[in-house]
């Protein structure tokens, strides 16, 4: 088993656990991450331990990133994205697309001051976790000197003359015995939803609530910072969609909303938070007590609203059918939280294509993949929570070592 | 509008239903977005996630008796919403087609007859329908910029055939005259018929296929008797 390689695509928190994993049966691991930073989608979640924890996971997430970071048999590639898949003697050949590593992991002292100056906007990126370094990485899409002009100000202000941006991108070749794919999820973006999103600076979807209470104690108006103090959280935006055709439910935004909910809760007992769904999801095997106890601390509404509109002071208006009055009725609330679907990720086709895999009809991969060498692990394979992502990755690294041992 | 209904009281063995109902109702979720973005639900109580519901459980007979149907505008924000993709306003036109026509509300129901009978459905005779157009055409030509300006009826071979909105000739007759000045200032050739110039459709709203036709029949006759390819009919 020591001399098997294994790839693993996508550096969230499947494809970490899946690493550390593989790591402890002797299994050489390496990531392949097309970010500049591990962690995906679960190292921007907020811890929502109340007067106790609710094993949301975030946590895990933040040690399984420590741990693969702090293991030097573990070989990350950032910034990298698979080019080709080929056979060989038994083994896959697989080409990545490898950025360079325009900010030196090496000198780079996560200090920010690329990050501060940058005129492009959005060309430097900030990580989520500390446990991410280099902190900032450079997004070559958005970058000034990418796009044809002479800028070098993050190389000029660079203290530890980390920067050089006068790298090419190259190819690497690996040879492997297993592919995990791991490549995650795309958060939906409701645009064409009626709630007024990048239209109203007060609507926000659940994963920037996620990052916000990450980064803060507690949830405040985008629109002037100011605490909000009437929240609603509206389910199913995106999910159980048959105009999208995404039937499924995304299965964990009931319980985060609720979980997200509660903190904000206790943190301000004067917090008023209003839940619009159509019914409530089952996650975890705590969640009936949890939801019993949840009860009291918000206003839920079976009804998924009809418009949002701003008032004048920056607030937002949310209309919905009230079922026991039977009346159309109007609220006010500071910040409108959108729990948006778990889609398949943006590239997930690409990614299919180049590795011959069929994604299901609904464009996620099978958990099972037909393809001898090949597993997937995490919402990859459709949405699941933090918890059952890191127990696909377990089953994936069974199952692979199951297939090394006929090969 | 009745609550408890006892749910073995409705024949689900009643596979034929799903041939006349077909607004794929029975994928609702019962989210609500209709209800919420309808703008007249809570009028009566009016809510159109029930209204969806109730033809899904066979309990169409309730509705075709309630007001509720006839309190929808059909303006169809609730099919926009939707996240099932049911054809919510055309469900509820397939309640109200079900209806006796003499318990059709009034309006909608003279209006209607009326068109039938004559052409239009206030019932006005061509003789005081050319009097008004000649009449408003004459105000406008007394605009400056608008001098020898006339309303062309029935002219046959222009480029465009309009129709009228009959509140246009009855208690809003300053609104003709937005559309004309348009056709003025761009040279349009067009022209409006003496007969049948009727542009609503209460077919539509009271949910008789055959009225629809008739009226819609009689408009693409006037295009061909006066050799109009283009039509612009504005409700």
């Amino acid at each position: 088993m020591e001399h098997k390689k294994i790839l693993i695509i996508g550096g969230g928190v499947a494809g970490l656990s899946a690493a550390l994993a593989l790591e402890q049966l002797g299994i050489k691991a390496s990531i392949v991450e097309k970010t500049g930073f591990l962690g995906g989608h679960a190292i921007q979640y907020a811890c929502k331990a109340t007067d106790q924890c609710v094993k949301c996971g975030a946590c895990v997430v933040e040690e399984k990133l420590k741990a693969v970071t702090e293991n030097p048999d573990i070989r990350i590639f950032l910034n990298s994205q698979i080019k080709n898949k080929a056979q060989n003697n038994g083994r896959s050949v697989i080409t990545l697309n490898r950025q360079p590593d325009y900010i030196d992991p090496h000198k780079c002292t996560d200090c920010g001051q690329c990050y501060a100056q940058c005129p492009g906007k959005g060309a430097i990126e900030q990580g989520f976790s500390p446990n991410n370094h280099p902190l900032y990485a450079l997004n070559a899409d958005k970058c000034l000197r990418f796009t044809g002009q002479d800028c070098h100000i993050c190389e000029d202000v660079c203290p530890e003359k980390a920067i050089d941006l006068n790298q090419q991108p190259y190819k690497h070749i690996c040879e492997i015995n297993a592919v995990i794919v791991a490549s995650g999820f795309k958060a939906f973006e409701p645009v064409d939803k009626p709630y007024g999103w990048q239209v109203f600076d007060n609507v926000i979807t659940n994963l920037e609530l996620e990052r916000m209470l990450r980064r803060q104690s507690i949830a405040v108006r985008p629109s002037d910072g100011l605490p909000a103090r009437r929240i609603a959280f509206i389910q199913c935006v995106g999910s159980r969609d048959a105009t999208l055709n995404h039937l499924w439910c995304s299965k964990v935004c009931c319980g985060s909303a609720l979980r997200m909910a509660r903190v904000i809760k206790t943190r301000h007992p004067e917090s008023e938070i209003t839940f619009f769904y159509m019914d409530a999801q089952n996650s975890g095997k705590d969640f009936e007590k949890f939801y019993a106890a949840v009860q009291n601390d918000i206003h839920e509404i079976r009804c998924l609203p009809g418009d949002v509109y701003q008032t004048s002071d920056g607030s937002l208006q949310v209309s919905h059918f009230d079922q026991h009055d039977r009346q159309s009725v109007e609220h006010i609330f500071d910040l409108v939280v959108l729990s948006v679907g778990i889609t398949p990720g943006s590239d997930s086709g690409k990614l299919a294509d180049r590795l011959q895999l069929k994604p299901e009809l609904t464009g996620f991969f099978s958990a099972s993949p037909t393809q001898l060498g090949i597993f997937t692990a995490g919402a990859a394979a459709g949405p699941m929570t933090i918890e059952d992502a890191i127990a696909s990755a377990g089953q994936a690294v069974w199952q692979t070592v199951q297939y090394l041992k006929t090969c | 509008m009745s609550d408890v209904i006892k749910i073995n009281d409705i024949d689900s063995s009643d596979c034929q239903r799903f041939d006349k109902w077909p607004f794929s109702q029975d994928f609702c979720v019962t989210c609500g977005l209709c209800s919420s973005t309808c703008p007249v639900s809570g009028i009566d109580n009016f809510d159109p996630r029930k209204l969806v519901r109730m033809i899904s459980l066979g309990l169409e007979e309730q509705l075709v008796e309630s007001r509720w149907p006839w309190i929808c505008t059909m303006c169809a924000k609730c099919e926009k919403v939707c996240p099932m993709g049911i054809d919510i306003a055309s469900l509820i036109r397939g309640v109200r087609s079900l209806r006796d026509r003499d318990k059709v509300p009034g309006i909608l129901h003279k209006g209607l007859t009326a068109a039938m009978k004559t052409g239009n459905n206030l019932g006005l005779p061509q003789d005081d329908f050319v009097f008004i157009i000649e009449d408003v055409a004459e105000e406008i030509a007394e605009e400056p910029g608008f001098e020898g300006f006339t309303a062309p009826i029935d002219k046959k071979g222009a480029n465009l055939l309009t129709t009228i909105h009959n509140k246009l000739v009855n208690t809003h007759t300053e609104d003709l005259k937005y559309w004309w000045r348009i056709f003025h200032a761009a040279q349009e050739d067009w022209t409006v018929p003496s007969d049948n110039w009727e542009g609503t459709n209460w077919g539509l709203f009271t949910g008789d296929d055959e009225a629809m036709k008739i009226m819609t029949g009689r408009i693409v006759e006037n295009m061909e008797k006066l050799e109009i390819k283009t039509l612009l009919w504005p409700e």
